[in-house]
């Protein structure tokens, strides 16, 4: 940000470490965790991170997918219903003796497939994005609950499935769905920030329209990310119908809020081009470490839903300070170096010019 | 009319009494196949002579015949709405048409049967208020129904559908907790929560334990009318055995997962507890995951983390069997079904005055009597005819 030769003030680094996406948030779980310590020691424990890394996964990898489609300037209300369904295919397919890779595979691909559909609803129906994936989840979760006739799947667990739900670690060192959310994290930061495709994602959401004058498929874009998300949500369900040991017809429900909320408190916005992996990542955190804090604390759940609501309010209200601070930033450094093009409010507008 | 039962009754020296009760419902059930005679009240579980039975000595020849009269061949169009599609509303489902297919042997009354439940969340309810209105235009005779909706909005939502015509029947409802003259149904079939499901629960956890030991709850959704109900039950427990002490509790909204969730939080702060309490068998057997992951040691009948639930579903039975459940209490959805259609028969076609309350047996099951338990449901989970 500030240059080296400019030997700034201590304020204004301070000013400048605000200004940072996302760090709000981050002084915000800081102070969580270290009240969190007061609480209950055993909060800051290896094994409860563990579980708490463990726990974040499934928010995590749907919350990847969200981003995704948020900075394509779209909404994937059907997550939830899609993870389920996915996870009803690996686990029908396992008991009906489909060797394991191909079921989860087949799970994946559900999922994959249901995100082709939301893409072809909203560009080739014209449909509005919230309004195609919320049938999506209608019918994904429809479909599920005919075919299992409301009982559960259950008896599909075999002890590579144990391994893929993260029932047992690998190595007796770390489990497989931490491993994979890790990949899937470098894979979608990499994509969003180096590659063509990333740059033509924030270009659509942007401004939908001068993408597609400088000659941008939108179309082509947007299928990509509802895509990405479906086959997040089919990965998601796989590897949770691992860790239910049972696939309900109910598996998954609610968990579209769970991601929408984690990737805005990671600062992707309904409006469309903008969010960062790393918000996706501390959005999944926050959301998940809560609960568990709240658990340990003995906090009663009717208190639970008004404490979480207040801090996913204060995790957005800092944002906005960041904001602010970042503002005051960028005009400094307009004022310190008047020739010097400011660096970018945001990756959107780089990627628009 | 039916008193609610005492604790008592419920206590564990009960369980003798009722497993026998049960086997006699299930001969019952087999008499009426066969149309022998079998003694008044005793074609339903737990001598339910009120609300069950198709109408006093079945089976007799001059009885059978004069019921078919009064029947002659009636349709009845039933809707039938659990708050969610489960197992243990599958195991319902199969017992009600095992015992319609029955009915209609005997004395030639007609099924149409409708399902709709929420696709949804548990809470959910709005669909089944529209549900039950849709029912009620198209003049249904009965309609079953269990909600998690609101009781108040329900009473006016039953009291439409009451005075265009169409009898509401509630199952698997905690109506102990409402005055009995606000409730506006013909009858309620299920369970009292409080002493047949959270004391029983309880009660188990500290007899196991001998009245000494840590134990965390993991409940159903926070304002359920079912977690409100088993928890005074519990709690009466827990008063009677002031040696066990309830160190934390939380929310695993019904399901496995969330379940596992939550018993991980609360295992990483007491790790020195004694049992589990899940409100129900999915949460409970979410929690046995949690506490294999955390390489504690299951109840083996002398010592581990005593793990109890409840439901009675055919997968807990099994889970019971592998040593992942301790125990469960069987809230009984074969005899909650069965009574059901027994009291709507009853009520509709033959017009008797049916109880306002009428509760099934339940049963704490566990490893030396699962066989038997899961005996009873697999009996009914082929039906002679699908509706």
């Amino acid at each position: 940000m500030s240059s080296f030769l400019n030997t700034p003030s201590l304020g204004y680094r301070v000013e400048g470490l605000l200004a940072k996406p996302g760090s709000g948030l981050v002084a915000l779980l800081v102070l969580f965790i270290i009240a969190m310590t007061f609480v209950a020691p055993s909060f800051l424990s290896f094994g409860n991170w563990e579980n708490i890394a463990n726990q974040a996964v499934f928010v995590l990898l749907l919350a990847l997918g969200m981003t995704i489609v948020l900075i394509a300037r779209g909404i994937d209300l059907s997550v939830g219903s899609v993870m389920g369904l996915s996870a009803g295919v690996a686990a029908f397919l396992i008991n009906q003796g489909l060797i394991f890779p191909l079921a989860l595979l087949a799970g994946i691909g559900c999922g994959l497939i249901c995100g082709l559909l939301n893409a072809l609803m909203i560009t080739k129906l014209g449909l509005p994005d919230f309004v195609a994936t919320l049938a999506m989840l209608g019918v994904a979760r429809g479909v599920l609950f005919l075919w299992t006739e409301g009982t559960p799947f259950t008896r599909y667990m075999t002890p590579e499935y144990r391994l893929v739900g993260g029932q047992v670690k690998l190595g007796g060192i770390i489990t497989i769905p931490i491993i994979v959310a890790v990949v899937l994290c470098i894979l979608v930061s990499l994509m969003l920030r180096k590659s063509l495709i990333g740059r033509h994602l924030y270009a659509v959401g942007g401004s939908p329209d001068a993408a597609r004058l400088s000659g941008i498929s939108v179309s082509a874009v947007k299928t990509f990310a509802y895509v990405v998300s479906g086959g997040c949500a089919g990965l998601a369900g796989v590897i949770l119908a691992g860790r239910a040991t049972n696939v309900a017809p109910t598996l998954g429900t609610g968990y579209e809020i769970l991601a929408i909320t984690a990737a805005i408190i990671g600062g992707a916005a309904l409006t469309g081009g903008q969010g960062r992996m790393v918000g996706a990542i501390l959005g999944a955190l926050t959301i998940t470490l809560i609960a568990n804090a709240m658990n340990i604390a003995g906090v009663t759940s009717e208190w639970q839903q008004v404490v979480t609501g207040i801090i996913l309010l204060l995790a957005i209200l800092l944002d906005r300070i960041t904001a602010y601070f970042k503002k005051r930033q960028t005009s400094a450094e307009i004022e310190q170096s008047p020739q010097q093009e400011p660096t970018p409010a945001t990756a959107p507008r780089r990627a628009i010019s | 009319m039916e008193t609610t039962p005492t604790r008592n009754e419920n206590g564990t020296s009960g369980s003798t009494r009722r497993n026998i009760l049960g086997a006699g419902a299930l001969m019952g059930t087999l008499g009426l196949l066969t149309a022998c005679t079998t003694p008044p009240g005793g074609s339903t579980a737990g001598g339910g002579s009120g609300g069950g039975g198709g109408g006093g000595a079945e089976g007799s020849a001059e009885f059978t015949d004069a019921v078919k009269k009064l029947v002659n061949g009636r349709t009845l169009q039933v809707g039938f709405t659990p708050p969610v599609l489960s197992e243990y509303y599958t195991q319902m489902e199969n017992a009600a048409f095992t015992r319609m297919a029955q009915l209609e042997d005997l004395y030639g009354v007609q099924w149409k049967w409708e399902k709709s439940s929420p696709t949804g969340n548990f809470n959910a309810v709005e669909q089944q208020i529209s549900t039950v209105q849709t029912w009620t235009s198209r003049k249904f005779d009965i309609v079953f129904i269990c909600t998690g909706a609101n009781f108040a909005t329900m009473q006016g939502v039953y009291k439409n559908a009451m005075d265009a015509g169409t009898s509401i029947f509630q199952f698997n409802q905690p109506v102990e907790l409402y005055p009995i003259d606000q409730i506006n149904t013909v009858s309620n079939i299920g369970y009292d929560n409080r002493w047949q499901s959270g004391y029983v629960a309880g009660k188990f956890i500290a007899d196991t334990l001998k009245g000494k030991g840590k134990i965390v709850q993991i409940m159903g959704p926070s304002g359920s009318d079912w977690t409100k109900a088993r928890l005074i039950g519990f709690n009466q427990a827990m008063a009677e055995n002031p040696g066990i002490e309830v160190v934390g509790t939380a929310d695993g909204g019904y399901l496995r997962d969330k379940g596992l969730s939550a018993a991980q939080d609360l295992l990483t702060r007491h790790r020195d507890i004694n049992a589990i309490y899940g409100e129900n068998e999915d949460m409970a057997l979410g929690a046995s995951q949690a506490v294999d992951a955390a390489g504690l040691k299951q109840w083996d009948g002398s010592e581990g983390i005593v793990i109890v639930g409840a439901d009675g579903l055919l997968s807990g039975m099994e889970a019971i069997r592998n040593g992942k459940l301790t125990a469960s209490v069987d809230v009984n959805s074969v005899d909650n079904a069965i009574r059901m259609i027994d009291t709507a028969f009853q009520s509709v076609v033959l017009k008797n005055y049916v109880p306002k309350i009428s509760n099934i047996t339940t049963h704490l099951v566990t490893k030396d009597n699962v066989d038997a338990h899961a005996a009873y449901i697999n009996g009914i989970m082929d039906p002679a005819k699908k509706y």
